[in-house]
């Protein structure tokens, strides 16, 4: 009975706050209302994540109340992506005070995160579509909140016109399978009679569809323009972006699994995503600009994560997707602190300690080995592997075999077995969440196998012979090729913030 | 015949180089050198610029760049509604200004309509497009010959743009800021620019010859460029049909399209004997590259050379401040009409602007005159001997915090720049690169390093090895293909812990982590290599000779004014800030120590007045220290008003007392002056309860976007006795040097304060007003849009000039309001008139200064009259 109850009662409460919290957004636009109420509004918004947290660790089941569906995927997901939405709105209050649209960051934030959160509880499709697109359309106001700034409205306009393209996409790939299913209910749809009565023309189709308008928002090539063009943005909205809307490919496939798991197409996802990890990765290599190396990162890291996807791992996607998510958000909210010193420890002067690098690879080959063993042998797996090892190989060089002296080696040790345990208790933990609701253990087509494989090792390869011969044409080009493709549009640059000088003369208009 | 052709071919050659590099040189003067921001530097961005007026060169950049100089109309109002500026002054500017302006006109038409144009609000737009105003303007077109200014010249793509092709600038803009990061990049890209060891122009011929960023017509032009920069920038500009008379001005054009990115470039040519030509190969690629974007289109059609001023303006003008209605000007003789149109041309924004501002600088001085005078008046009761002494840098910070610290009684405070006289290059325990701990303008001359015992330094050394291999380990599987695909999961649950704890709990969890480090380093207490070691590898001397110790201590002491009188305990106290995730924390820092803490200085020359051999040869000097005497060396935190010991050696007994009485006074003064600052900085509550935390707050909290105020609201540098000021409260705006003219019969001592200190001041403060009344120009843009690049600087949004100055959240106090006043730097010298005139004579950089307006002069004699100088 008292399970009854709490399964009733968390979603209601889960919705209760979201809507008092995005009354407090609003309210916080009022002039009349003054600016302390902030942190009022801070204090509002994090309820749904606490709430959230409730649900992760008291439900294992799904749970329909209305047209949402609250199981432990969605509950996670929101979990998510509500605690970045507080973390970027608590770091606003001080990192925009003094801002001209100050209210308006917070209302649209809120607004943004909170759509997005929708988004993934939506088991209806309509309201799938709807709250989807609720949130491109705030993250694209919040690029273009500084309209005044030529650069910022360049850019959000870009922005805007590929998020509607893509939500458009989605919109028919949507329609065509609720025509095709007869049904709205997503949870319907994906049922295995409904599935069944889809031509094999039509789930290539729906397919296509749904790739396309998830590969935009996750920025892979060719759509990766809109991403690095957003570098114009204050720091706090690149970071919110991280909270389920470039990795909303990752969340959508997952929800959507059991119609296109094992699709053939998904060869082009793989292609293409392999493609933009090597040009992700690149663009981090060649260029300077610290946010700039950034988004390159998430370019490549997005692709990944699609790519696990389109191998039928969901669960390690979602991992991927969440992790990398707050990951990236810390990374840029700390943005500022990226001007130090070459302190670097001095590797060079020392002899290559070959015995520490020999055990580093035998420990390297050990992890690998025993996940590949633990996780039941082919498919994905096999990428994870060779990537866990080559890591531990490249972590323990970095921290044990190169470490200073006892002191440094231990330490380098005690790090990396942080690290490790860290890995493994959450890869537990989301796993044993999660492997009720999402789909698993669907053998990946071999040539996307084939075809990552070779990406990986084929771009590791390129990188490490074309580097030490540097003015060579090849690396020439390809450099250039590099920062040509990882440079903004033309228009989302101005030599000088001139709108500045301009925002000087409206006080007083503005009083 | 064949050899001597040759000769003079050679020899013309020569010439002509000659020419071009000292042409490039002389252009350099419009543009300041920009250092990394990781030692943020305060410069003047004109201080080559000083022959001329402050007038002059507002003009000029108002033609060249379009960036007003003088403050706004609304930033005057605005000050105007505070108080700030006291109408009796603007009056008097403007009778000053008519009477060296003579109009045939009568002066109740001129100064009615000068008054209104000063007072009231601008003319509306819309009056210029009347139809009646055009009309009568196309009427009175014979009249406006002599309404010219000199066309100034620019750049060709900068002339192609007014016919309508925009984009060439804005390439050409683009692709410079793109080579100019990559190739100046320090931040260790993995895979650096191709070949810039060649140099910059090699390096760009080679890479802009492939560049898919361009068509191949342009490539293949590039591919075609002569091999040397000086070649290919006379090549280009013969090509554009500059002509050798503009050339300089042309070239200055093209610095100040960017001035970030070719400060950086000037900074490394003066810096790096490597990079002499850096400048010439920056001049080189920016011309050439506009000769190939603009190849197509030349030559273009001829510019109206006579740019001539519209009527219109005038005629609104007359018409809405002078009440001269448009049929009126039917009536008036053709001489009034010219002489009506020429008062309004030449008393323009920039005049009125000139005439507020100078209002406003004299209502300060003002105020601060009757500050002191009237202080003066009170203060006369005699002094207790004081039980310690501290010498502050003369930083506006330094004043409320030495103020407090008076109002307890028995301390003695002085004012000195915090760089103490010491030109050095510090270098901290263990790390690679040394910092160059004095003013910008000169270079050092010793190095000090910190250093330990072996069997210290070696646990030491792995333990701060750790640190670096935790970062370098994370960096560089970044930056892995494979590693980086896990990096996220392996490192996410970490960073978010840290990002949760920063963020809910800033105060909190930034000084958890600052100790967890500092417990883990465990630093030792280090010593300084003071004495001389002879050190082939560096260019500089390590440490000081016995009769260098001697000197720097006594030029010092007497710089500092103190020579007598000496406490039991003398207390030098550098200064440094703390904020974290901020780019700008160098700016926060000692402007005299070039950016960086002065606490190493402090520590020095402590240390050296402690030495034996030093006070005994200061004694010969009559320079007297007595035995119980001892010197110690603090760090003032100016983010947290509090003073961290970081020399304390073997104290004597009433050195001991002292310092007793001082650690238990300072909490109470560090409350008082956190009170006071705290109450400044922008706050969503209206009430700080418990300013120390908020103090707290503000140094650790990584979403702080103003840490503090830094040296915002600087206004006056005032060289006197601390008896003059110790009374008032100059509201932490002004800079503070001892100097007792008794003392100094020859001048030198205050010749060396305007030289070395004053200038510094004269660099921060114009740094605050460029920043202020041009902050998209020479302040470096919105915190929240900013992103680092390559490791040496900051650029606006998607990509920029590389920025100079202060970010707009460091002279604002919201988008709204300004918080930093710009006014130039008042310097208030108090000494006899005979002691300034002869400064005057003897130093005519500084008389230039005062008379081309780039600061202002006073001076109080010895009977308390106050003078303002022309």
């Amino acid at each position: 009975m008292s399970h009854y109850l709490e399964f009733i009662s968390l979603p209601a409460a889960f919705l209760t706050v979201l809507a008092v919290s995005m009354a407090s957004a609003i309210l916080f636009l009022f002039k009349k209302v003054p600016l302390s109420f902030v942190r009022y509004h801070i204090g509002i918004i994090s309820l749904p994540p606490i709430v959230a947290l409730c649900g992760v660790l008291s439900s294992n089941r799904s749970v329909m109340a209305g047209p949402w569906r609250f199981d432990p995927l969605s509950w996670l997901l929101a979990l998510f992506v509500l605690t970045i939405g507080l973390i970027v709105q608590r770091y606003s209050v001080r990192y925009l005070f003094g801002d001209r649209f100050y209210r308006k960051y917070f209302t649209l934030l809120t607004l943004t995160t909170f759509a997005d959160t929708l988004t993934w509880l939506s088991n209806d499709l309509r309201l799938l579509l709807a709250c989807w697109g609720v949130t491109l359309l705030g993250l694209t106001w919040l690029i273009r909140l500084n309209k005044e700034w030529a650069a910022a409205r360049k850019a959000a306009a870009f922005t805007g016109q590929q998020f509607l393209i893509s939500w458009l996409i989605l919109l028919a790939a949507v329609i065509w399978i609720a025509q095709a299913a007869g049904e709205w209910q997503l949870s319907l749809v994906l049922e295995k009679n409904n599935l069944a009565q889809l031509a094999s023309w039509e789930r290539t189709g729906m397919n296509l569809l749904l790739i396309v308008s998830m590969m935009i928002p996750a920025a892979q090539f060719p759509f990766q323009r809109w991403l690095l063009d957003s570098v114009v943005a204050p720091t706090p909205v690149s970071a919110v972006m991280h909270a389920g809307i470039v990795n909303a490919g990752g969340l959508m496939f997952t929800r959507f699994a059991p119609l296109i798991s094992g699709e053939a197409v998904q060869m082009i996802l793989v292609i293409l995503s392999g493609f933009s990890i090597l040009l992700g990765t690149g663009m981090m290599l060649v260029h300077v600009d610290y946010k700039r190396q950034l988004v390159g990162s998430t370019i490549a890291q997005m692709g990944f994560m699609l790519i696990q996807c389109a191998l039928g791992a969901y669960i390690a996607a979602i991992i991927h997707a969440l992790l990398h998510g707050l990951f990236k958000a810390s990374l840029f909210l700390q943005a500022g602190s990226a001007i130090q010193y070459r302190e670097t420890a001095a590797f060079k002067d020392r002899r290559f300690p070959y015995l520490w690098v020999i055990i580093g690879g035998m420990l390297g080959l050990a992890a690998g080995i025993g996940y590949w063993l633990a996780s039941g042998g082919e498919g994905y797996p096999i990428i994870s592997t060779l990537i866990l090892a080559w890591s531990v190989l490249f972590a323990w060089s970095g921290l044990v075999a190169f470490g200073s002296g006892r002191i440094g080696r231990l330490a380098g040790l005690a790090i990396l077995g942080g690290a490790a345990f860290m890995f493994k208790f959450i890869h537990i933990a989301i796993d044993s969440l999660l492997h009720e609701t999402v789909l698993s253990g669907n053998q990946p087509p071999a040539p996307g196998l084939i075809w990552v494989l070779v990406i990986l090792l084929g771009g590791s390869a390129i990188g490490f012979c074309l580097a030490p011969k540097r003015p060579s044409k090849v690396f020439t080009v390809l450099y250039l090729w590099l920062v040509y493709l990882g440079e903004p549009h033309k228009d989302a640059v101005e030599s000088h913030p001139t709108y500045l000088s301009k925002s000087l003369s409206y006080r007083r208009s503005l009083r | 015949m064949t050899t001597t052709l040759a000769e003079t071919l050679i020899w013309e050659k020569a010439v002509e180089e000659l020419d071009l590099q000292d042409l490039v040189k002389a252009a350099s003067s419009v543009i300041a050198p920009l250092g990394p921001i990781r030692q943020f530097a305060a410069r003047s961005p004109w201080s080559g610029l000083e022959q001329e007026t402050f007038e002059q060169i507002a003009r000029q950049f108002k033609d060249l760049c379009d960036i007003e100089l003088f403050p706004n109309e609304s930033v005057l109002q605005s000050a105007r509604n505070r108080g700030e500026i006291d109408g009796k002054f603007l009056d008097e500017g403007l009778q000053n200004w008519l009477g060296q302006h003579s109009f045939e006109l009568p002066r109740t038409a001129v100064e009615p309509f000068c008054r209104a144009a000063l007072m009231e609000n601008p003319p509306p737009n819309d009056l210029i497009t009347l139809p009646d105003v055009k009309r009568l303007a196309n009427k009175l077109s014979g009249l406006k010959s002599h309404l010219k200014a000199r066309p100034s010249v620019k750049p060709v793509c900068q002339r192609f743009e007014q016919i309508g092709g925009e984009w060439a600038l804005k390439d050409l803009n683009r692709h410079m800021i793109k080579w100019c990061k990559l190739f100046l990049d320090e931040s260790q890209a993995v895979w650096p620019m191709p070949n810039r060891e060649n140099g910059f122009y090699q390096a760009w011929r080679q890479l802009a010859s492939l560049d898919p960023a361009l068509k191949l017509e342009a490539r293949t032009q590039i591919k075609n460029l002569p091999n040397e920069a000086d070649m290919a920038l006379k090549a280009a500009l013969s090509q554009l049909e500059i002509s050798h008379s503009e050339t300089r001005e042309y070239l200055e054009a093209h610095l100040l399209a960017l001035p970030g990115w070719a400060g950086m470039m000037l900074w490394r040519t003066e810096q790096q004997t490597k990079n002499r030509s850096l400048l010439m190969d920056y001049l080189a690629v920016r011309i050439s590259m506009e000769l190939v974007l603009l190849k197509p289109f030349l030559p273009l059609p001829k510019q109206r050379r006579e740019e001539q001023e519209l009527l219109e303006p005038f005629i609104a003008a007359w018409l809405h401040w002078g009440n001269l209605p448009i049929n009126g000007w039917y009536q008036l003789p053709a001489a009034e009409q010219k002489a009506r149109l020429n008062l309004a041309w030449q008393f323009d924004k920039m005049v009125r602007n000139r005439l507020w501002l100078e209002a406003w600088e004299k209502t300060y001085e003002k105020q601060l005159r009757e500050k002191i005078v009237l202080v003066q008046q009170l203060a006369a009761e005699p002094k207790m001997p004081s039980i310690a002494q501290f010498v502050f840098c003369i930083d506006v910070r330094s004043e409320p915090f030495r103020r407090k610290l008076e109002q307890i009684g028995g301390f003695e405070t002085f004012g000195a720049a915090g760089f103490f006289g010491l030109p050095i290059e510090t270098c901290k325990l263990d790390h690679h690169h040394s910092h160059p701990s004095l003013p910008v303008m000169s270079k050092p001359q010793f190095k000090v390093m910190e250093y330990l015992p072996d069997f210290q330094y070696k646990s030491f050394h792995e333990r701060l090895q750790t640190v670096h291999s935790l970062k370098g380990t994370f960096k560089t599987m970044k930056h892995n293909l494979l590693a980086s695909l896990l990096l996220p999961e392996v490192s996410g649950p970490w960073l978010s812990m840290q990002t949760l704890a920063r963020t809910f709990l800033p105060r909190g969890a930034g000084r958890t982590f600052r100790k967890l480090i500092d417990t883990w380093m465990m630093k030792p207490d280090v010593e300084l290599s003071l004495d001389r070691t002879e050190h082939p590898e560096t260019e500089l001397p390590i440490g000081f000779s016995e009769d260098e110790k001697i000197q720097y201590a006594k030029q010092a002491l007497k710089t500092i004014g103190l020579t007598d009188h000496f406490a039991p305990f003398v207390v030098i106290c550098g200064h440094g800030s703390r904020s974290v995730n901020n780019p700008y924390a160098a700016s926060i820092d000692c402007g005299a120590c070039g950016g960086a803490s002065s606490a190493f200085n402090a520590r020095v020359l402590a240390e050296l007045c402690n030495l034996p051999h030093v006070r005994l040869a200061l004694k010969a000097e009559g320079i007297l220290i007595p035995e119980d005497t001892v010197f110690a060396a603090a760090e003032h935190i100016t983010t947290l008003d509090e003073l961290h010991w970081v020399y304390l050696p073997k104290l004597s007994d009433q050195a001991e007392e002292a310092l007793t009485r001082i650690q238990a006074v300072l909490p109470k003064v560090s409350e008082e002056a956190n009170t006071e600052r705290i109450s400044k900085l922008p706050n969503l509550k209206t009430k700080i309860k418990h300013p120390k935390m908020e103090a707290q707050r503000l140094s650790e909290d990584w979403s702080e976007i103003r840490p503090e105020w830094g040296l915002a609201g600087n206004a006056a540098f005032i060289i006197g006795e601390r008896s003059l000021t110790e009374a008032c409260d100059l509201e932490g705006r002004v800079f503070l040097h001892n100097y007792n003219w008794i003392k100094d019969k020859n001048g030198a001592l205050l010749a060396g304060i305007i030289a070395g200190p004053a200038t510094v001041s004269q660099w921060i403060n114009l740094q605050y007003y460029a920043s202020s009344v041009a902050p998209h120009f020479y302040g470096s843009g919105n915190k929240a849009t900013q992103t680092v690049t390559a490791g040496i600087g900051v650029m606006q949004g998607n990509g920029s000039d590389l920025l100079t100055g202060l970010p707009w959240q460091s002279v604002m106090q919201s988008d709204h309001t300004l918080y930093h006043a710009p006014i130039r730097l008042l310097v208030v010298i108090q000494a006899p008139t005979e002691y300034v005139e002869r400064l005057l004579n003897q130093d005519p950089a500084f008389k230039q200064k005062v008379q081309n307006g780039w600061l202002r002069l006073a001076s109080i004699d010895p009977e308390g009259n106050w003078k303002s100088w022309p």
